[in-house]
């Protein structure tokens, strides 16, 4: 909690306050609809709130799912990888290739196998999710200690006793890391993906309001997007000080930066 | 054992010949219909003729350019976000905030609103790469100007260095290493910002074609779109780490000793 009473002081208030009058006072002076100010975007807050929650909540599900879909699948592909070191070292340029795919790339493939229903945007969803997932775990699996590893020949552990109880918990801070962007970027892929697959979900509500020429009401549902982009990071980083917490005693809170 | 230093050697050539084989196999196995997944010769020869009638180079020109330039921008906004904040508390203390609300917003819901209020030029493309990708280079640069070490902080004082020179010429490249790696991540967000406007709001670009040969159904096309767009990425990433070797080439001899 004192992190919180930190973050209101006085002097964060000084520069957002000004954004917003500039913001207002543009807006003002550019007297369209196509142009609101704040004032403006809360009231369709006010008024279009029940239908916002109700479709980012479509919207939050999807991305859950395909998360924990992308989760089962790939943290174990990249313990796999990092454990059996000739494919995993043959594998990773294709890994590093794969990264650099846009996930909105594929987007289009996805739609001849799957159709715009659930199915495929959880697969695209998925896919954004699964690069973070992988590179974290392979390249955190591969660089484990040394020792540890002579630890599981002297306790003549099996290959896969080796991975669940060795390698898994070692490299929990650094898929930690994996998660974080993997959850980020789902968020983000979900909305995409409903813009361009268009059937339920805040990306359409965006889309409806911007075909009505309803902008304050896009910004609106924005300022939910974001909000929940802020309260959903924020748990996973308490998650992770939680159940990690013999990694940041050690490293104090340098465990923070993006992914190498 | 022979066998597996040469394989490690050429990993790149042999990985990209694994994706390949397999592919085929998948595709003669005609698992799927043959018309959504092209064997490597139809992907090959699509990707041959729009690179000789040009399209492809123009389209990936346009987007690489678009890229390049944003995340030009979004590196210098950055920087300077991330020096001001560590100046000005005030400024700090309420940017924060601003940040963290502004980072969740995915790209593609930015684009339908930024539409009507800048248009469907440059200058669209310009607002939304850099408001996605400045976050990576602020936040790791705000992070690294404030963990510079104290040794080399005090050193600059006992010299007699200034506030300013001691930002300049200490602060700033001790924390150059970690901007660099917020850089590599915003890189690729930046193309996927390219992709994703172009491909809700453009009209030329690889991300326009990929829709359009999509609904026109020319699936080899497609695939063949969808390997540039990997490309890119490659070549993007390859930019950046040459850069980074141009400027903080000592601290990755320093860090790279230890594999």
């Amino acid at each position: 909690m004192k992190s919180l009473r930190s973050r209101f002081d006085v002097n964060g208030l000084v520069l957002p306050v000004i954004l917003l009058l500039i913001w207002q006072v543009l807006a003002w002076r550019a007297n369209t609809p196509l142009f609101p100010g704040p004032l403006q975007v809360a009231q369709s807050i006010a008024k279009l709130y029940p239908a916002i929650l109700g479709e980012l909540g479509h919207t939050l599900l999807r991305a859950a799912v395909s998360f924990v879909v992308a989760a089962v699948i790939f943290i174990p592909l990249g313990i796999l990888l990092g454990r059996l070191r000739l494919l995993g070292a043959l594998l990773e340029p294709a890994i590093d290739m794969l990264a650099t795919l846009p996930p909105p790339a594929v987007v289009p493939i996805v739609m001849l196998f799957a159709g715009t229903g659930d199915g495929a945007k959880i697969v695209i969803i998925a896919y954004a999710a699964a690069v973070p997932l992988l590179m974290n775990t392979y390249e955190a699996s591969r660089t484990i200690h040394p020792a540890a590893n002579q630890v599981a020949r002297v306790l003549n552990l099996t290959r896969l006793e080796a991975m669940w109880h060795i390698d898994l918990p070692a490299s929990l801070p650094m898929i930690a890391t994996g998660i974080r962007l993997a959850v980020s970027s789902a968020l983000l892929v979900s909305v995409t993906s409903e813009m361009l697959l268009a059937t339920n979900g805040i990306g359409v509500l965006i889309q409806r309001q911007q075909e009505n020429f309803q902008i304050a009401g896009g910004l609106a549902a924005i300022t939910f997007i974001s909000l929940a982009g802020l309260i959903i990071n924020s748990l996973v980083f308490e998650f992770e000080k939680r159940w990690l917490f013999w990694h940041y005693q050690g490293a104090g809170a340098s465990g923070r930066g993006q992914t190498s | 054992m022979a066998l597996e230093t040469l394989l490690l050697r050429f990993r790149g050539p042999v990985s990209f010949l694994i994706i390949v084989l397999v592919w085929q196999i998948v595709a003669s196995l005609q698992l799927v219909p043959e018309k959504y997944f092209p064997g490597i010769p139809a992907i090959a020869s699509s990707f041959w003729t729009m690179l000789l009638s040009g399209e492809l180079l123009t389209g990936d020109g346009l987007t690489l350019m678009r890229a390049l330039i944003g995340l030009a921008g979004s590196v210098v906004i950055g920087v300077s976000l991330a020096i001001l904040s560590d100046v000005s508390p005030v400024f700090r203390a309420g940017f924060q905030p601003i940040a963290a609300l502004v980072q969740p917003i995915p790209p593609a819901a930015l684009v339908p609103m930024a539409v009507f209020m800048l248009g469907l030029g440059a200058k669209l493309y310009a607002f939304i790469i850099i408001l996605v990708t400045v976050w990576p280079p602020y936040l790791n640069g705000v992070a690294a100007l404030a963990a510079t070490g104290d040794v080399p902080m005090k050193t600059g004082r006992m010299l007699g260095l200034s506030d300013r020179d001691i930002l300049f010429r200490i602060k700033l490249p001790a924390a150059m290493p970690e901007i660099f790696s917020g850089i590599r991540y915003a890189a690729t967000i930046s193309l996927i910002a390219v992709v994703v406007s172009e491909m809700l709001a453009g009209h030329d670009g690889l991300g326009f074609m990929l829709i359009r040969k999509a609904f026109a159904t020319k699936i080899p096309d497609v695939y063949a779109l969808m390997f540039v767009c990997a490309l890119n990425g490659a070549l993007i990433n390859w930019l950046v780490n040459r850069a980074r070797w141009q400027m903080t080439g000592w601290h990755i001899r320093m860090t790279e000793r230890t594999p």
